[in-house]
């Protein structure tokens, strides 16, 4: 029997039967419309007590988002988890990737509707980062920028209004949020507690303290002669040695810092001529066009591409700009000036980098895909 | 009926003794930079050591024990502060960097005494070790080598050969115990109740690189360069003008 041949009445029923199937779907997970009582699930948060690696700053939560496991666990879901965009492709973990030292290794990190202009900045200790995010500066706080992704056209193409409805519908998410922050109704899941939650689970995303650095700061080993050599340039200790100038943005013990420096990458004659605005393009003050965010070197191996446009792919294209002093503009960092260091020194200057290597955050369980 | 009077009398003494309000004065300082006398803006030409030109793109420094003098004691304003006068616009570079401090006694004071750098307590300590509301918090004004806070930052660029092109950056830092200075001003401050006294302190950053080779030695990070720092350092007392 050829199916086109049906009466209407038989595509009628179904459609309705299609119709009853979808909203069964809708309904799987909650009532949709109605609000769902929360009280029966029991609220008992247990502060999560971080592990401080010897040398490293206190970290300071803000006093409105304290951290607990259940906060952290909901957060780790979240951040995990593509019901976060438009199509249900793209996560927070898209961009930043356990494996990659939570970054994705690529130039322009692609979202639900091409890729974006910047490349993705590793998350490793961004607990201890008080001062702006995103390479150009432009959210005041953790909790502000993992606002922002959902509703990029670009990242995830979603608003939080669908966003805030597909997780107060979805039975799991009611009761995540219930015990993370005792919430009663599953109509009180909102933006507000969803980046509080994934900037928890991102403040435990902590490395140091296992790398060769940290072990030769604490005095358990000596590094060899061309990690020493390496040192004494980073920081310019030796009165001998050249100063490579590392240690003025990418201070100890993060190895970075929460300041902005035009790092020569565009070259401009006068303070306007920047492609690339940066900073700048959010001040509105011409003096930070063209000033970028100074990144974390830990774990520097896993994250190439480097800069904010992945332009650099290897670690000795990146010290063979600094080493030359970078282009012209007249905000240039002080520091970048032609270096004349030999291959040998430039060579030695990389093996102190590489010492700052800590593997054991790609395969940490407690960082891993909860689903 | 005395006895009632007298009550009256002392009540009406309380109510308007209670009815005085003792906000005391106000203190507002602004630090403000100068080239040669003139206003100093970032990325300003200003002549160096003929033919060289300079270009100034930050300049800030760390206040630490503010205090306004007594001839019987000191009274703490402020214990540590990251005066920025990195300013860009005509306006801001004019106005300066203001720290204010209300609710002072009123009273006339002796003078005025701040340190630029950090004393040799707080620098023992590293960024790590201060909340991150400090400006101590800052890893950027820590120089690992020094092992000690950077107390003054002067950064530019510099024309060598007086043709326009700025292409050599230089970059001044002080730092480490022995070279922390602490400035006194001994002169009469007034603060009255409910009015605000304003002091300008004005630091001529001609009068700051005076006797640094720029172009020589442009930067002064390694432990070779502690002659350059010193002579920076001493420069201060030059430099600094203070005006009511």
């Amino acid at each position: 029997m050829n199916f086109l041949n049906k009466a209407p009445g038989f595509y009628f029923i179904v459609m309705m039967c299609c119709i009853g199937l979808y909203r069964c779907h809708d309904t799987i997970d909650s009532p949709g419309v109605a609000d769902v009582d929360l009280t029966h699930i029991p609220y008992q948060p247990i502060p999560y007590l971080p592990d401080i690696p010897t040398g490293f700053p206190a970290l300071e939560q803000p006093v409105d988002n304290p951290m607990t496991i259940d906060g952290i666990r909901l957060g780790r879901k979240l951040f995990y988890d593509p019901i976060l965009s438009i199509d249900s492709t793209i996560s927070c973990s898209s961009c930043h990737q356990q494996p990659k030292s939570f970054t994705d290794q690529l130039d322009f990190s692609p979202g639900v509707s091409g890729n974006t202009h910047r490349s993705s900045i590793s998350l490793l200790n961004v607990a201890f980062q008080y001062h702006g995010f995103f390479w150009d500066g432009r959210a005041a706080t953790l909790e502000l920028q993992a606002l922002q992704p959902i509703e990029n056209v670009i990242e995830m193409g979603e608003s939080w209004e669908n966003v805030e409805t597909k997780l107060r519908r979805n039975s799991g998410y009611q009761s995540d949020f219930r015990k993370a922050f005792g919430i009663e109704s599953a109509s009180m899941i909102n933006r507000d507690l969803a980046t509080k939650a994934i900037s928890q689970f991102e403040r435990t995303i902590i490395s140091g303290g296992n790398t060769r650095y940290d072990r030769f700061v604490r005095g358990e080993i000596f590094l060899n002669d061309n990690e020493t050599n390496g040192y004494l340039m980073f920081f310019n200790v030796d009165p001998v040695l050249p100063d490579a100038q590392c240690g003025h943005c990418h201070t100890a013990p993060l190895f970075g810092t929460t300041d902005y420096f035009n790092n020569g990458l565009q070259e401009s004659a006068d303070l306007e001529g920047f492609a690339d605005k940066g900073l700048g393009a959010i001040t509105g003050k011409a003096s930070d066009n063209g000033k970028f965010k100074t990144p974390t070197l830990r774990n520097l191996v896993f994250t190439a591409p480097y800069m904010h446009d992945g332009r650099f792919t290897t670690i000795q294209q990146v010290v063979e700009h600094y080493t030359s002093g970078g282009k012209f503009s007249p905000n240039k960092s002080a520091f970048l000036n032609n270096l004349h260091l030999t291959e040998s020194q430039k060579s030695d200057l990389i093996s102190f980098i590489l010492t700052l290597t800590d593997s054991s955050v790609l395969t940490n369980p407690a960082y891993k895909n909860p689903f | 009926m005395k006895i009632q009077a007298l009550c009256l009398s002392v009540l009406l003494l309380i109510g308007l003794n209670s009815c005085k309000k003792d906000t005391g004065g106000t203190l507002t300082l602004h630090f403000k930079a100068f080239y040669d006398g003139q206003s100093l803006r970032m990325f300003d030409t200003k002549p160096f050591t003929n033919p060289e030109q300079v270009q100034f793109t930050h300049l800030s420094f760390m206040v630490s024990d503010l205090q306004l003098l007594d001839q019987s004691a000191k009274v703490n304003l402020k214990d540590v502060e990251l005066v920025d006068l990195s300013f860009d616009d005509a306006n801001s570079a004019d106005g300066g960097y203001t720290i204010t401090i209300d609710n002072l006694p009123a009273k006339s004071y002796s003078g005025l005494s701040f340190g630029i750098g950090v004393p040799a307590d707080m620098n023992s300590k590293k960024p790590a070790d201060y909340p991150s509301s400090s400006p101590l918090s800052n890893s950027s004004y820590y120089w690992v080598a020094w092992d000690s806070f950077i107390f003054m930052k002067t950064e530019g660029r510099i024309d060598t050969i007086g043709n326009g092109s700025f292409d050599t950056g230089f970059a001044f830092h002080t730092g480490t115990d022995n070279l922390y200075r602490i400035v006194m001003a001994n002169i009469p401050i007034l603060i009255e109740d409910g009015k605000n006294k304003n002091i300008d302190i004005d630091l001529d950053y001609k009068k700051v690189l005076d006797g640094i080779d720029i172009k020589s030695n442009p930067q002064n990070h390694n432990p070779k360069d502690s002659l350059q720092i010193k002579v920076l350092v001493q420069n201060l007392s030059n430099a600094l003008t203070l005006v009511q």
